[in-house]
């Protein structure tokens, strides 16, 4: 299928000098640069694009400049107009996005031999120009077709839409699970690997976590609003991890992090690695790209200022809570302190066994980093829960904890952090009491799940509970 | 801003590719910050309550445009507004061509 202009524009066509201008203003002014292939000769056409881009009749440099194709005028949008209808000049290209508009119409057209002069000479040009990757017209395969008649219904995400909210059954003592799973389907790197379907699953479906994880991701955004039964992953985790299963109340974090590990246990399968070692730091599983970050340990010798550093794939920060940490950067900052060890190390410059100090701090961070206040401390009695208040907030500059700092610059850092998910612990002890978890959907909604419940909250109440498990999403994300 | 003085700031971010990169730093957050979606869904509501006759892009550019305005992120203004006194201020740095020596 093709797209046609209008009957002015094929006429224009007819002549083939006509489109061969088209072509040249195109390359010359909407790319800037081209490349010969025959002659392997660059063209730079920096110059010429600066010299001319300016409307001819108030001498702006924009914005919405057009050329017209008749003859040389460049202008402005009112100007391009006058001049077109007042010339009787029937084209004019658009500089920024390359559409062409057409006086008789009285409209911008769209035709495949557009589409056609767009593609190759951006193909040609020496950078990478985004914006004319984004005006192109849309050619479905069969494929494509089918399921656009078979898929009619058109959903409109607005603020009110309830899509991709489900509550989740409680098998008597599986709330620990809800809210993993809960956050899990609020993660928007997942959400987003997930739904665009990016598993191929090798083995068998029923003994592939990342299959029965596609499958609840296909329920609870499918528009459904009845609880969800999630008795294959419970099956699953029964048979797969025991410990983490049974049939008494867990940590959410143990839970979690179990999960994670058969994720990319499975999710390496599938993409066929060979010889996988989990611990590699280098795996190319979604599980990895999306949790992994390094930490850096470096052992400085009191005596001789030596350092010796070592670097380890971490998955989650684990923050102790200690008296006068009230903030979730005071932990943090607790976390990255120096601290003298009390046994003496083999210093390996010196030679000799010395004092030493041991810092921890970032080197790179997971896109999604996770934070476990350690509220549960082992003691005498079980294990009895620290209940103090840690503030935290819906951004995170985490640019001060890493091993290289950058520049001061005020911003962009790209170290920001936005808060998408809580997982708090209601009770006493870590086997009894319930786990709710709080999550972030639709930009900056907060829904409350609690088992079957789904309830809107306010920002205020996620950042004034208590606090468990707190999840963060880097903010914008960069290319590789 | 004089109209004037306005044209020379991107006059010289023209000459020294700023204005590219900028753009497309412009044009990544607009997308991230959700904007784009906002102006589609407006230009679609605005086709739909037109009725029968479909309005010209011109029309439609005219109509949306002060809403689209209205609608950036306060961020991301105050990010670029960063960036280009950020290359202004390197103009000297960066190997300044003069205009009139191209």
């Amino acid at each position: 299928m093709s797209t046609v202009g209008c009957e002015h524009f094929q006429e224009f066509k007819s002549n083939p000098n006509n489109l061969d201008t088209l072509r040249w203003v195109h390359s010359v002014f909407v790319v800037g640069s081209s490349k010969d292939k025959r002659t392997g000769l660059n063209y730079n056409y920096h110059q010429t694009k600066i010299m001319n881009s300016f409307c001819h009749t108030c001498n702006n440099r924009g914005p919405n400049l057009h050329a017209c194709i008749d003859c040389v005028f460049f202008g402005c949008l009112p100007h391009i107009r006058e001049h077109t209808k007042e010339e009787h000049h029937d084209f004019s290209l658009e500089l920024t996005y390359g559409q062409v508009h057409c006086t008789k119409c009285g409209d911008y057209i769209y035709d495949s031999e557009l589409d056609e002069i767009n593609k190759t000479n951006r193909k040609r040009s020496d950078t990478f120009h985004r914006r004319l990757f984004e005006c192109s017209t849309w050619n479905p395969t069969e494929e494509e077709k089918d399921l656009l008649t078979l898929y009619t219904q058109r959903v409109c995400i607005t603020d009110k839409s309830q899509i991709g909210l489900r509550g989740l059954v409680n098998f008597r003592i599986t709330c620990y699970m809800n809210s993993v799973v809960q956050v899990l389907m609020h993660t928007p790197l997942l959400r987003d690997y997930f739904l665009s379907e990016r598993h191929f699953c090798k083995t068998d479906s029923e003994s592939c976590l990342m299959c029965i994880l596609s499958n609840v991701f296909q329920e609870f955004y499918n528009g459904d609003k009845v609880p969800l039964l999630l008795h294959k992953l419970l099956h699953f985790i029964w048979t797969h991890a025991p410990h983490v299963g049974g049939d008494v109340q867990q940590d959410a974090h143990e839970f979690f992090i179990e999960t994670l590990g058969l994720l990319h246990k499975h999710c390496a399968e599938s993409i066929n690695h060979t010889s996988h070692a989990v611990v590699t730091n280098n795996c190319s599983c979604i599980i990895h790209e999306s949790f992994t970050g390094s930490l850096q340990s470096d052992i400085v010798c009191q005596k001789c200022k030596g350092v010796s550093t070592t670097i380890e794939p971490i998955w989650d920060f684990a923050l102790d809570l200690v008296p006068g940490a009230l903030t979730l950067v005071e932990c943090l900052k607790h976390f990255t302190k120096a601290e003298l060890l009390d046994n003496f190390s083999m210093c390996e410059s010196c030679g000799l066994p010395r004092q030493v100090t041991k810092q921890l701090s970032i080197k790179t961070l997971p896109t999604v980093v996770t934070f476990q206040l350690k509220r549960f401390k082992k003691s005498d009695e079980g294990h009895g829960k620290v209940a103090t208040k840690i503030q935290f907030t819906e951004m995170l500059d985490m640019t001060p904890f890493m091993s290289t700092k950058k520049a001061d610059s005020p911003f962009p850092s790209d170290n920001m952090y936005s808060l998408f998910a809580v997982i708090n612990h209601q009770g006493e002890t870590s086997y009894a009491g319930h786990y709710i978890a709080y999550v972030r959907q639709l930009k900056d909604h907060w829904y409350k799940c609690n088992d079957e419940v789904i309830s809107r909250v306010g920002l205020d109440e996620v950042l004034f509970s208590e606090g468990y498990i707190l999840f963060y999403h880097k903010h914008v994300l960069g290319y590789k | 801003m004089p109209q004037e003085y306005g044209d020379r700031v991107s006059l010289h971010l023209d000459v020294n590719n700023g204005l590219d990169s900028v753009t497309e730093l412009v044009h990544t957050r607009l997308v991230e910050s959700g904007w784009k979606d906002e102006v589609r869904l407006a230009c679609r509501k605005a086709i739909v309550e037109s009725g029968d006759r479909v309005p010209t892009v011109d029309e439609l550019i005219s109509t949306i445009t002060p809403k689209a305005r209205a609608l950036i992120r306060e961020k991301v203004k105050r990010e670029l507004l960063y960036k280009i006194e950020h290359i202004l201020m390197n103009l000297e740095k960066v190997g300044y061509k003069d205009l009139e020596d191209i």
